[in-house]
């Protein structure tokens, strides 16, 4: 370990453009508290996304140990953790953000994450849990609606889209406001209402859709265990304790801000919240726990995941 | 080492194994592998297969590929060949009348492209030959190509700009109404120069001689050769402002376009196709080499401490509000002499716009002067993009040398344009005012 | 022949025959693409696949281009110095110069070899929606490289061999096969 004197300073490459309002609020909180607990001992020199590594390398950089720090979403590291899937939202599971957080931090599924993270020498600390939400042009009033919609999708989210009858295309973030605004897709998904916001998204799309399309840790902190262990002790526990706080006061932040955000759009842009028609949910959610099964398929601990989260919803009285 | 001195030394190397005659991709890539070794050592080079990897990845990009496949064919087939014709006949009187045609196509182009690069290789291979032949000066015709090929990133759509948007939290729809009257601007003052200078000095931009002319007969005839060359055009923009195709989409619809074209003139040969095939490889790959040695070079710069630097340069900047605008336009001038647009954003924005916002400034327009001068820097010697991709397309005859001075005029033209920007920022501001 | 300029031939064919098959991707990627436009404009029914095999063959198609383009010149470079030489400075002049080349593609070979054994360890998908193997397109990054470091190790004998006066290489046979391409 580095003597208790020496500064050290930690390479973060973000996967939030400067304008998100994660950057700030996450990246700028972590970096502030950390600097302060340490007495500038441990120094956070922050990259914006894509700066020195590219959103889907920044796992393997970390776990290589040439950055010290950096911010993922779980899908990212999806060839690696085959926890990833359920960690980056399995469609219509949770309808709440604190059920997701419960079984987060309450059901042990951050430590499995965490464990199976381990492996590639990667220590892994949820960043927050937060819904997924989309926008669309015109409101969805019933099925044929729904099923008559082009939505700009990705991933895990296109393939349920898609099953469930829309028509789900991807299209890169850097064309997705053409996109809709020009009509050649008619709803899209950028994380929820700040998301949107940030995007401009509102400006072309004014219907915003409840209930959320999944709840999940869709951000992760990733910090190099290599460079954790180079740490004095103190300066560990600094850093653990940092990130365990800031799953709470972040989730909770978050919250507030997307309520404060889609107020906004409301009053100034003219956003109106389009609440799908029951028969829309209960198919929707239909089709989504027929892929649900997919995701335990991938190893041992995503069947024990994937059956923990049953367990879960039963008790709750979803399933 | 201090990020000051490493700039320096970075920089320098760039500019001697430039001067030495290695090519830029190897000069962007080699110098990066050096100093990365020495300030994060080996394991660092991961980060260059890492930027490429990305480059590879970048949807946008397509586009370059199917552009220039369009223009090759075109060219290829004579429809360009022509258009240029027609332009000649109908506007080969006025001095200069041909470079103002090729202005025109650029700005047409510009509207097609969201990207930097496609436009000047096309048009390079399009309009270059064509006023060569009929006695243009070479610096002129170079120069009028460069310019034009970079208005691609002003007039919408643009790539740049909703990068800007998305790092800075402007509204995209915005940025893009803002840059068409700028857009407009441009091209105005551009042409209203070439005019001036072709009546000043008739040999750099000939007119055609009065027996020459043709009569109105052929005139008409002449003007079936537009037919073909709008309906490319209607299908390209047609595609993107109908909500047909996404921009980078729609360039699929100029080759389809280019293609009809080849068949009405009974040229829809494979062999046409195939050379046109391989010269587009090679145009594009050059390009695409360049690209992902930039990345990797400005990834480097940044983990050096880039931003450190831009945070030093803006303290203590004398002059007030418009001295730290004025400071910053300097800053990025300078940094798009050497880097690529989307690593200056990144190095530079995050620094500049609590700035700007704080000194009550518009972040649009700010966002217009900023685009204006990453046209610039695509255009500036040593490393200014654009001039490479246009020598990648020139006659052998014609070296590096004329194309950098070919650029010195229609440099200080945008820095004027800039400086109008700057008095009058309703010329930026006012169109998305009645737009949002 | 000796070995030398066999090897030289070799690779230099081996360029060429690989650049001009490369090449054609672009008919491919012109037709995904507008049958994406066909499927979602006309059917309402956008495909998973085309724009994500469309962006996977472009990244093949840039990174394979390396040699070729080094085979036939079309690297550009700054030749306001190089103009004004004799062919043999210029050959002493592009011989140090070489090292920087080297430097950068023998470091992007040896990560590139990295990144593609990582990535077929594991088969790589790309998790998307059509969720289809990537690592070919990773091999190919240090395929693409390694004909570029091969036609840039040609080019080096080239100039040793006009610098020095060499006779395995002479200048104008490849002029002249140069002028039939292009
Ligand atoms: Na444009
Ligand atoms: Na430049």
């Amino acid at each position: 370990p580095a003597s208790a004197q020496e500064t050290v300073t930690w390479k973060v490459q973000s996967h939030w453009p400067g304008s998100s309002s994660s950057y700030t609020d996450s990246l700028g909180r972590l970096k502030r508290v950390i600097e302060e607990r340490t007495d500038g001992r441990l120094k956070l020199q922050l990259f914006e996304a894509g700066a020195l590594f590219k959103a889907k390398d920044t796992f393997d950089a970390v776990s290589r140990g040439i950055l010290e720090m950096g911010t993922i979403s779980p899908s990212y590291a999806q060839d690696k953790m085959t926890l990833a899937g359920i960690a980056s939202g399995l469609p219509f599971a949770f309808r709440h953000v604190w059920e997701a957080a419960y079984f987060h931090q309450n059901m042990g599924f951050e430590q499995m994450l965490r464990d199976e993270a381990a492996k590639y020498g990667v220590y892994w600390a949820t960043d927050k849990v937060y819904p997924t939400e989309m926008v669309v042009k015109k409101p969805i009033k019933s099925w044929d609606d729904f099923t008559s919609l082009k939505i700009r999708s990705s991933g895990a989210l296109q393939t349920f889209l898609t099953e469930a009858g829309a028509a789900a295309s991807y299209i890169p973030g850097s064309e997705l406001y053409s996109a809709l605004d020009s009509g050649i897709v008619d709803g899209a998904h950028w994380g929820a209402a700040q998301g949107a916001y940030s995007m401009g998204l509102y400006e072309v799309a004014k219907y915003h859709v409840k209930p959320a399309l999944n709840i999940a840790g869709t951000d992760v902190i990733i910090v190099s265990q290599k460079a954790l262990d180079k740490l004095p002790e103190d300066m560990q526990k600094i850093v653990k304790q940092a990130l365990d706080e800031q799953f709470w006061v972040r989730t909770n932040e978050y919250q507030y801000k997307e309520r404060v955000t889609l107020a906004k759009a409301i009053a100034e842009q003219g956003v109106q919240i389009n609440t799908l028609p029951d028969d829309v949910q209960a198919k929707l959610v239909k089709t989504a726990q027929g892929m649900w099964d997919e995701e335990g398929k991938r190893s041992e601990e995503a069947k024990k995941a994937l059956g923990m989260l049953k367990e879960f919803l039963g008790n709750l009285g979803y399933l | 080492m201090s990020i000051e001195l490493l700039t320096l030394l970075f920089f320098g190397s760039l500019l001697f194994f430039l001067l030495l005659g290695l090519p830029l991709a190897f000069v962007l890539g080699g110098v990066s592998v050096v100093f990365l070794y020495f300030t994060w050592g080996f394991d660092s080079f991961f980060m260059v297969a890492s930027q490429i990897w990305g480059t590879m990845g970048s949807f946008t990009l397509v586009a370059i590929p199917l552009f220039v496949f369009m223009a090759m064919v075109l060219e290829r087939t004579g429809v360009a060949k022509d258009l240029y014709r027609m332009m000649h006949l109908w506007f080969g009187g006025i001095r200069g009348g041909l470079a103002l045609g090729t202005l025109a196509i650029c700005a047409v182009f510009a509207a097609m492209v969201g990207i930097s690069g496609a436009a000047v290789v096309a048009m390079g291979t399009i309009a270059l030959p064509s006023m060569l032949e009929r006695g243009y000066d070479r610096k002129m015709a170079l120069g009028v190509i460069n310019t034009g090929g970079g208005w691609g990133i002003l007039i919408p759509p643009s790539i740049l700009m909703i990068l800007y948007a998305l790092i800075t939290g402007v509204s995209v729809g915005q940025m893009f109404a803002a840059g068409i009257m700028p857009g407009v601007l441009l091209m105005v003052l551009t042409a209203i120069y070439v005019l001036v200078r072709a009546h000043l000095q008739p040999h750099l931009a000939p007119a055609l001689p009065k027996e020459e002319r043709g009569t109105w007969g052929e005139k008409f005839r002449a003007l079936r050769a537009v037919l073909l060359p709008i309906g490319v055009v209607v299908m390209v923009l047609g595609s993107i402002i109908g909500g047909i195709t996404t921009p980078t989409e729609a360039a699929a619809m100029g080759v389809l376009g280019a293609l009809i074209s080849a068949a009405v003139y009974r040229q829809f040969k494979w062999s046409i196709m195939q050379e046109a095939a391989i010269r587009t490889f090679k145009l594009t790959g050059m390009i695409m080499w360049i690209l992902f040695a930039a990345h990797a070079f400005s990834a480097a710069y940044q983990s050096m401490g880039a931003q450190d630097l831009i945070e030093g340069l803006m303290q203590g900047i004398p002059g007030g509000a418009w001295g730290i605008i004025i400071a910053m336009m300097v800053i990025v001038f300078f940094l798009a002499m050497v880097l690529d647009p989307v690593g200056i954003m990144l190095i530079t924005l995050p620094v500049f716009m609590p700035i700007v916002k704080s000194l009550g400034f518009d972040p649009v327009w700010f966002g217009i002067l900023f685009v204006i001068n990453m046209e610039i820097g695509y255009m500036t010697p040593p490393f200014g993009f654009n001039l490479f991709y246009l020598k990648g397309v020139v006659p052998p005859g014609i070296t590096m040398k004329d194309i950098y001075t070919s650029v010195i005029p229609f440099v200080l033209i945008e820095i004027v344009a800039i400086g109008i920007i700057m008095a009058f920022p309703e010329i930026a501001t006012w169109l998305p005012g009645v737009f949002f | 022949m000796g070995v030398l300029s066999a090897f030289m031939k070799g690779i230099t064919r081996l360029n060429d025959f690989v650049g001009r098959w490369i090449a054609l991707l672009v008919f491919v990627m012109f037709a995904f693409l507008l049958l994406e436009v066909g499927f979602r404009y006309l059917f309402n029914s956008p495909t998973v696949w085309t724009n994500e095999l469309t962006q996977l063959l472009f990244g093949v198609y840039a990174v394979m281009s390396g040699g070729y383009i080094m085979a036939h010149r079309g690297h550009v470079n700054v030749d306001l110095i190089h103009s004004h030489l004799a062919p043999r400075k210029r050959a002493f002049l592009d011989i140090i110069t070489s090292v920087v080349f080297f430097i950068f593609t023998l470091a992007l070979l040896w990560f590139g070899i990295d990144m593609a054994r990582d990535s077929m360890s594991s088969w790589e998908t790309s998790f998307s929606a059509w969720n289809p193997p990537i690592w070919p397109v990773k091999l190919a990054i240090p395929v693409g490289t390694g004909l570029l470091v091969l036609q840039g190790l040609v080019k080096l004998l080239e100039d040793i061999a006009i610098a020095f006066n060499l006779d395995y290489y002479r200048p104008s046979e490849q002029a002249e096969e140069e002028e039939e391409y292009l």
